[in-house]
């Protein structure tokens, strides 16, 4: 009984030290991270992504409608190409942001790549039929805007297996602006992201 | 000629006394002698109607430095205009070379700005 006391008495010990021992956790400041480098995408990656892109279309000029006007813009297809589970809209998101915040465009969510981003667009026009609805504060045809350009791009990884064992991995963030009218693309930018780590990192 | 000279150097105190509500500054002192900041320009994209700012530098030393700089953009009432160019972005800078930095505001509102150079 002695001995059977004393085991149990050393394994909460033992759990008592262990979990005093372990990391802590903190929460990341994300205006000036200065936390190590992943060899995955994180978040850091993606504002330094967008913000490039950003710049670059405003410094190209491709935004800037001669009547002063805002472009409608709709969001198309962002492939994921790398070997890792990315939301392309972590990407997306901020783009549209900030170029909705330049004034230069407007962003459509009644139609993208895969369908409609808000799909109550549609559905709210479905009440034209249901008599329980006030007509008159049911949207009329032919209200809908259609878009001027297109947003659409493709995230790249490619790992290369360096000599002394270690590992390289390239993100490409490969965004274009198409016009819609012509199917013309307007502006096109790329920004590569470059990582070296362990060859035992596994970056998926 | 003596009303002349007290009106110019009025008229210089005051400018001198102005607040300097845009402007460029080196954040840590460590870097502040190897890098040199040479010329500020500005101007009003005629197309876009977007303030752009350039700042021409040069690195000083013998060594290569990857430094970082921000901006933050201001309206014309003082306020703060939320921007992804806030964040921190990573500016490579050659040893004995110039360095760039072109920056196009984030809209029209966007008249002053606080630019930040770190390592």
């Amino acid at each position: 009984m002695k001995r059977f006391t004393t085991i149990i008495l050393s394994a909460l010990l033992a759990a008592g030290l262990m979990s005093g021992c372990a990391d802590k956790t903190e929460r990341i400041d994300i205006h000036d991270d200065k936390g190590d480098q992943v060899m995955g995408l994180d978040y850091r990656d993606f504002n330094q992504a967008a913000a490039e892109a950003v710049q670059s279309m405003l410094k190209s000029g491709a935004l800037d409608k001669k009547s002063g006007d805002r472009y409608v813009l709709a969001i198309s297809r962002v492939t994921n190409d790398t070997m890792q589970h990315i939301d392309t809209d972590q990407l997306i998101k901020k783009i549209r942001v900030e170029l909705l915040r330049s004034g230069k465009v407007v962003v459509t969510t009644a139609v993208s790549a895969n369908g409609a981003e808000d799909k109550m667009s549609k559905q709210a026009r479905e009440l034209r039929e249901d008599d329980e609805f006030n007509q008159r504060t049911v949207q009329e045809k032919g209200q809908l805007i259609a878009p001027d350009m297109s947003l659409s791009g493709k995230i790249l990884q490619r790992n290369v297996r360096m000599d002394d064992g270690r590992q390289q991995v390239e993100y490409y963030f490969m965004l274009s602006l198409t016009e819609i009218k012509t199917g013309l693309a307007w502006w096109e930018g790329e920004t590569i992201i470059g990582k070296r780590g362990s060859g035992k990192s596994v970056s998926w | 000629m003596r009303k002349w000279i007290w009106l110019v150097a009025i008229v210089l105190l005051f400018s001198a006394c102005a607040d300097k509500t845009s402007y460029v500054k080196v954040v840590d002192d460590s870097i502040k002698g190897d890098i040199a900041i040479e010329k500020i320009s500005e101007r009003i994209n005629s197309e876009s109607g977007l303030k752009e700012l350039q700042v021409l530098g040069e690195n000083e030393t013998d060594k290569y430095m990857k430094l970082r700089y921000r901006v933050v953009w201001f309206d014309k009432d003082g306020f703060e205009i939320e921007s992804i160019a806030s964040n921190w972005v990573e500016l490579p800078v050659y040893k004995n070379a110039n360095f760039t930095i072109h920056i196009v505001a984030p809209n029209k509102n966007a008249v002053d700005y606080r630019l930040f150079i770190n390592k």
